[in-house]
């Protein structure tokens, strides 16, 4: 093995706090990057895994600061380089991807020119129009459609996953010997971040680049990387390769990371079964399109479609998921079904009454009893407000408990939800997450809703929290038969406790079925392709090989006639084009919208 | 075609920003005391000489067909004629009972084209100034929060926005004229006496560009793309000049515009302090004689000039960052 | 991720033990613990005890005019140090330092005042407008876009100019001059807080608009005007000296900083403290509003930085 080609060696690597000497983010820290090779890093928020990356490339600011240890690099400890010897290997030699490719370039120049900026000034030998030449062919070796116009555009006019693209042109346009990939498939789609992963497998082989990829998704680094380290607290606990550490992890937390990887698929997995009840609410061909001043003109208007034509009932006592990708209508389909914003076409009636003709007084009323929980826990909160006056805030909007009573009912609802009452004269600065979504569900509470609708309420959360609220939601339904609907774009979460799951596109629910259904065998070519991009250690009935998509959703404002799938469709058929399908009844209560699944 | 419908637009509003304007002053102007037919035919003239002179410049029609009429001169490049001052310059004495013939006032375009060049050079040499003074403090404090170079700016922001421009006006004047004698401070006789004033007047503005500069640059240093900058490969001073500085200059712009009323007022005063012969000196003689069509003049045409340099000011912001949607 | 990570590795010292505070009160809080705002705060509060007290036990009248103490230089510059007259005297032998004080009176007075105006007609139509968007919007901000192009001192000149300068007309031009500052602040406080989260959860509870409005956004655009409007009170004295300066403020005998300058400035040559003492005095007042207005906005950007 003495032949191996070492392209970073690190050394015992500690990074500290500047203001206090006994504090360390990571200690301790020494691996060997091989040339060529994928070494992945997994840790979870809080592990210093960003630390660790900037850290590499002596790139720490305040009030970050290297205590030890070397990092070598060509027969140099970058730690040590002046900043004019580091000119010429930092985004050079070694290239770096981070997490946030929205705010990762100047929004105020175009794309292309700041990546011939970056590549003159650690190559000034370039001359302009070579590296112009140079930036292109890299656009179009990571499959940017129409590279020459995009070369122009400006950062926020490129989607997360393009953006994404064009951070990986930015850092492999010098063809550098290490690429540091620090969780870049975060911000993104499923089906997005499972493109972006292909994409980097695709170009290693073509750049014969070693590859630093670290990842909080142990899933996500286990379809890359060749060897896995495990960061915890700073420190590296385990290194292994991917098969051997899921199958045999020595370390106690690498047992309890793959502990409390959500399971998907499996012999063992018995999803919610759903069962026939009463309808609560019922969403009937709602239509909602947004007027947005078209840019550039004087009175023309773009028509954004944002739901257009759902459907779905919800029946009393169940967990309802509905699941899409960004841009699919989730949010505006929260709003409608909050009755925050009405529809233009279509109705939604709660308990059999239509929510549009009701009056004020009545609907007022009729709000006590579905209640939204909001993603952010932080801002669906006032701030200057003490708990306490937050959670009887409804009940003074609504004015159905006495005055004397409110205090009483505000404690209780408190402990039943997990807070401690003495913290009711407390603001909420300061608390957790977890304890800010109690509050939320608490405020909820004191109303005694028959609907829940949790808009991405928990993916603000971490996993012990979240299953933490889980319990209290299944604890809440229990006594008082809530009805949930879990609007998420998280397929493990659904597959966990809802009983019936949409998936939506484009405004449209595509496909509804029962949970057992739609994961095992799910008909619409959509939800297959969202399922194979799902990472997860289980073995995957869906192949990303055979099912992965290319491309994105068309937008809203621009939506194709006939099937609007189709343009992403693998399989499409002719009368796809123009035959757009309508939803197809299926025994069993679910329906697809789909002429595929008419013919099988 | 975007800029032909952002100048559409924008120039509608302008329209209508400069009549509300029109119709205050206007409307302003004629329902506080003080007759000012008395003034043009002089004290001691008869009262049927004042009925006919207001019957002859039209006040005695009700306040919205004065102002149609108004603005129907407006619409023909006519701001109408001095009450008070001869086409020759001198002001004509309000005691004399004389009745020159209207053709005889000067216009009052005429009289603003005419001080305009000289106020326009002391504003540009005081924005010049000002930021001569302000931009390395900004830059500093903004790139340095929490050191000395921040606090020097603090401190110097907040030491200049308390000095009352007229006093500093009189104390420079009394240091560096007459007891010196480097430059001169009153009237006008050459290009050397707007230094001191533009001098004062950028003092005066210097604070907010400081502070909004040394907010916006310590801002900008915290995004994202600066912090990842070096990682790519940028090395700092490229990432300062070409990146951070250029960000930080929208707001600087905004703050310009909205600042541009300050920065014009401030001018006014300092031309009447260092004897200027701006707009400034003839818009307070007017109103001390009560010359309302120069006052109604002056405003009208400053607000124009605001509406244009803001219009000017948005598509110079929306050319630097394409996200301000025009 | 990346930022988050590290922003929850740095200690956050200005949230431990303030749970019980509004972000109003930490504000005030994180401001007072800077050495500029106390010192601001001190050197205020001495100069208006001073302003207050002393014109009243001080033997001296300060329109008496005394012929033969004319042109007194002030403390340390005559040929021999008397404390009879601090600041010196002016040309018609009156004391100097009591006038300032006196002039200080009527400028904090209207300085106060006149922001007080502003702030109540700006923040009002601010709220007002953002809340309720659409035409009442438009309306609302293109007045606003005219009273900024018409500058204070035409305004100020021609009303004050044409009718007389009492000090009510004083505050009313003052206050008219300024309000659009407010109401642009206002106005995007509030639409930044109207599409925020917590605003979207009081409409699903069923508040009802009115309820929005006064209960939370209103309170809402306190802090990010609280410190203009320290600012502004230093501005407004400055524009009321001008006033002064130009024989449009407070009308003689009483005294205002702008008109005993605009005396001073005669004898500039052979009396030049008449010009000078009052200006510093007003200098050293206006930079001790200024450091409590700006170590206001740095405690403000602070608390927003911990909440963040």
């Amino acid at each position: 093995m003495a032949d191996r080609n070492i392209a970073l060696h690190v050394n015992s690597l500690a990074v500290g706090l500047q203001t206090d000497t006994g504090v360390k983010i990571i200690d301790d820290i020494s691996f060997e990057l091989e040339a060529g090779r994928v070494l992945g890093v997994i840790g979870e928020a809080g592990s210093g895994k960003t630390v660790l990356a900037r850290a590499l490339v002596n790139g720490l600011s305040e009030p970050l600061v290297t205590r030890s240890g070397e990092v070598v690099f060509d027969g140099h400890d970058v730690l040590k380089l002046s900043d004019a010897e580091l000119a010429g290997i930092r985004g050079n030699r070694i290239g770096y991807i981070g997490s946030n490719p929205a705010g990762a370039l100047d929004p105020t120049v175009p794309v292309g020119d700041q990546i011939v900026e970056k590549l003159r000034s650690v190559r000034p030998d370039i001359s302009k129009g070579s590296a112009t030449q140079r930036v292109l062919d890299v656009l179009n070796a990571v499959r940017i459609p129409s590279p020459e116009v995009r070369f122009h555009e400006f950062p926020f006019q490129f989607s997360g996953g393009m953006m994404q693209r064009v951070m990986i042109v930015d850092a492999l346009v010098t063809n550098p010997e290490i690429l540091i990939a620090d969780n870049i498939t975060q911000a993104l789609d499923v089906t997005v971040a499972a493109q972006i992963i292909r994409l980097i497998k695709e170009l290693r082989d073509q750049f014969s680049t070693a590859i630093l990829f670290i990842s909080s998704s142990l899933p996500v680094v286990q379809t890359i990387a060749d060897d896995v380290m495990v960061l915890q607290a700073g420190r590296i606990v385990e290194t292994a390769s991917p098969e051997v550490l899921i199958s045999k992890p020595r370390h106690d937390y690498t047992k309890s990371i793959l502990e409390r990887l959500p399971r998907i698929w499996g012999k063992d997995i018995t999803p919610p079964e759903a069962n026939d009840a009463p309808t609560l609410m019922s969403v009937t061909d709602v239509e909602r399109t947004y007027m947005v001043r078209k840019k550039g003109t004087f009175r023309g208007m773009n028509a954004v479609r944002a739901v257009r034509g759902m459907s779905i009932d919800i029946r009393q006592g169940e967990n309802i998921g509905i699941v899409g990708e960004s841009g699919c209508g989730k949010s505006t389909l929260t709003r409608l079904l909050a009755w925050l914003e009405e529809p233009d076409n279509g109705a939604i009636t709660f308990e059999g009454r239509d929510l549009s003709k009701l009056s004020h007084r009545e609907l007022t009323k009729m709000r006590q009893s579905f209640q939204l929980l909001l993603q952010d826990p932080y801002s669906s909160l006032p701030s200057r407000m003490s708990v306490g006056r937050i959670i009887a805030e409804p009940l003074l909007i609504h004015g159905t408990c006495p005055r004397g009573e409110i205090k009483g009912r505000v404690r209780d609802a408190m402990k039943e939800v997990g807070l401690d009452p003495d913290i009711e004269n407390q603001l909420t600065v300061g608390l957790g997450a977890g304890d800010r979504q109690r509050i939320n569900i608490a405020r909820a509470l004191v109303l005694e809703p028959k609907l829940m609708i949790l808009d991405e309420t928990l993916s603000a959360l971490d996993q012990i929290e979240q299953s933490k609220l889980f319990e209290l939601f299944d604890k809440l339904q229990k006594t008082h038969g809530f009805t949930y609907i879990f609007i998420s774009h998280d397929m493990a979460l659904v597959r966990k406790v809802c009983h019936r799951i949409a998936v939506m596109y484009l405004g449209r629910v595509v496909e509804l079925a029962d949970n057992k259904t739609l994961f095992e065998r799910p008909l619409h070519p959509y939800s297959r392709a969202l399922l194979s991009a799902v990472p997860t250690l289980d073995d995957h009935p869906f192949k990303t090989r055979d099912y992965l998509l290319e491309g994105e959703p068309p937008s809203p404002v621009h939506i194709p006639p006939g099937c609007s799938y189709r343009t992403r469709c693998p399989r499409a058929l002719d009368k796809c084009k123009t035959i757009d399908p309508s939803a197809r009844l299926l025994p069993g209560g679910g329906q697809v919208s789909c002429h595929l699944s008419d013919e099988e | 075609m975007y800029l032909l419908n952002f100048l559409v637009r924008r120039l509608f509003q302008g329209v209508i920003v400069l009549l509300i304007v029109t119709f205050a002053i206007f409307t302003l102007l004629r329902v506080v005391p003080g007759d000012p037919v008395r003034l043009i035919v002089g004290g001691m003239a008869p009262d049927e000489v004042v009925a006919q002179k207001a019957e002859e410049l039209g006040l005695n029609d009700p306040i919205p067909v004065q102002f149609a009429r108004y603005l129907g001169n407006i619409l023909q490049g006519d701001l109408g004629n001095s009450f008070l001052r001869p086409k020759s310059g001198a002001t004509v004495g309000a005691a004399a009972h004389d009745d020159p013939t209207r053709a005889d006032r000067a216009e009052v375009l005429d009289l603003i084209l005419e001080r305009i060049p000289l106020t326009l050079q002391l504003a540009a040499l005081a924005i010049v100034f000002a930021l001569i003074i302000s931009f390395p403090l900004g830059i500093a404090a903004g790139l340095n929060p929490g050191k000395w170079q921040d606090r020097l700016a603090f401190f110097a922001g907040s030491v200049f926005v308390s000095i009352p421009s007229f006093w500093l006006g009189v104390v420079l004047a009394l240091l560096l004229s007459v007891q010196w004698g480097i430059l001169p401070s009153i009237g006008y006789k050459g290009f050397e006496y707007t230094i001191l004033p533009a001098f004062v007047l950028a003092i005066e503005m210097s604070p907010f560009i400081i502070r909004t500069l040394s907010v916006s640059i310590a801002q900008v240093m915290q995004e994202e793309f600066i912090s990842v900058a070096p990682l790519r490969g940028l090395r700092r001073t490229r990432i300062v000049a070409a990146h951070a500085i250029r960000n930080a200059s929208i707001p600087l712009l905004n703050l310009f515009g909205i600042q541009l009323g300050v920065l014009l007022g401030g001018v006014l005063v300092i031309e009447l302090i260092f004897d200027y012969p701006g707009l400034g000196r003839l818009t307070i003689n007017a109103v001390l004689q009560r010359d309302f069509p120069v006052i109604q003049g002056v405003a009208v045409f400053i607000a124009g000039l605001f509406v244009f340099i803001n219009i000017a000011v948005d598509l110079a912001a929306s050319f630097i960052d394409p996200r301000l949607e025009y | 991720m990346t930022d988050t990570a590290m922003k929850a590795q740095m200690p956050v010292p200005s949230q431990v033990g303030e749970l019980r505070l509004s972000p109003t009160q930490r504000m005030l809080k994180e401001a007072w613990a800077r050495t500029s705002f106390k010192a601001g705060f001190f050197v205020f509060i001495g100069l208006i005890a001073a302003a207050l007290v002393f014109p009243e036990v001080s033997s001296i009248d300060p329109t008496k005019m005394n012929v033969r103490a004319r042109f007194v230089p002030p403390l340390f510059f005559g040929e021999k140090w008397t404390w009879a007259h601090p600041f010196g005297t002016d040309h018609l032998g009156r004391d100097l330092l009591l006038r300032c004080l006196i002039g200080l009176r009527w400028s904090v007075l209207i300085g106060c005042a006149s922001v007080i105006m502003m702030f109540v007609i700006g923040c009002g139509l601010g709220l007002y407008s953002g809340f309720k968007g659409n035409w009442t919007d438009t309306i609302i901000m293109r007045i606003t876009d005219a009273q900024l192009s018409i500058p204070f001192i035409i305004l100020a000149i021609t009303i004050l100019g044409v009718s007389r300068p009492t000090v009510p007309a004083i505050i009313l031009v003052l206050g008219l001059s300024s309000w659009p500052l407010y109401a642009r602040v206002a106005r995007s406080v509030t639409l930044s807080e109207k599409g925020k989260e917590y605003i979207r959860a009081q409409r699903v509870l069923g508040a009802s608009h009115w309820r929005i409005l006064f209960l939370f956004l209103a309170p809402a655009i306190l802090p990010p005007i609280a410190f203009v409007a320290v600012l502004d009170v230093a501005r407004m004295m400055i524009f009321e000296s001008i006033l002064g300066f130009i024989g449009l403020g407070i009308q003689p005998p009483t005294p205002s900083f702008g008109s005993i300058i605009a005396d001073g400035r005669k004898y500039l040559i052979n009396a030049w403290w008449i010009a000078t003492m009052p200006g510093a005095l007003l200098l050293i007042t206006l930079t001790s509003l200024n450091l409590m207005g700006a170590a206001l906005e740095k405690a403000r950007n602070d608390v927003l930085k911990g909440a963040a």
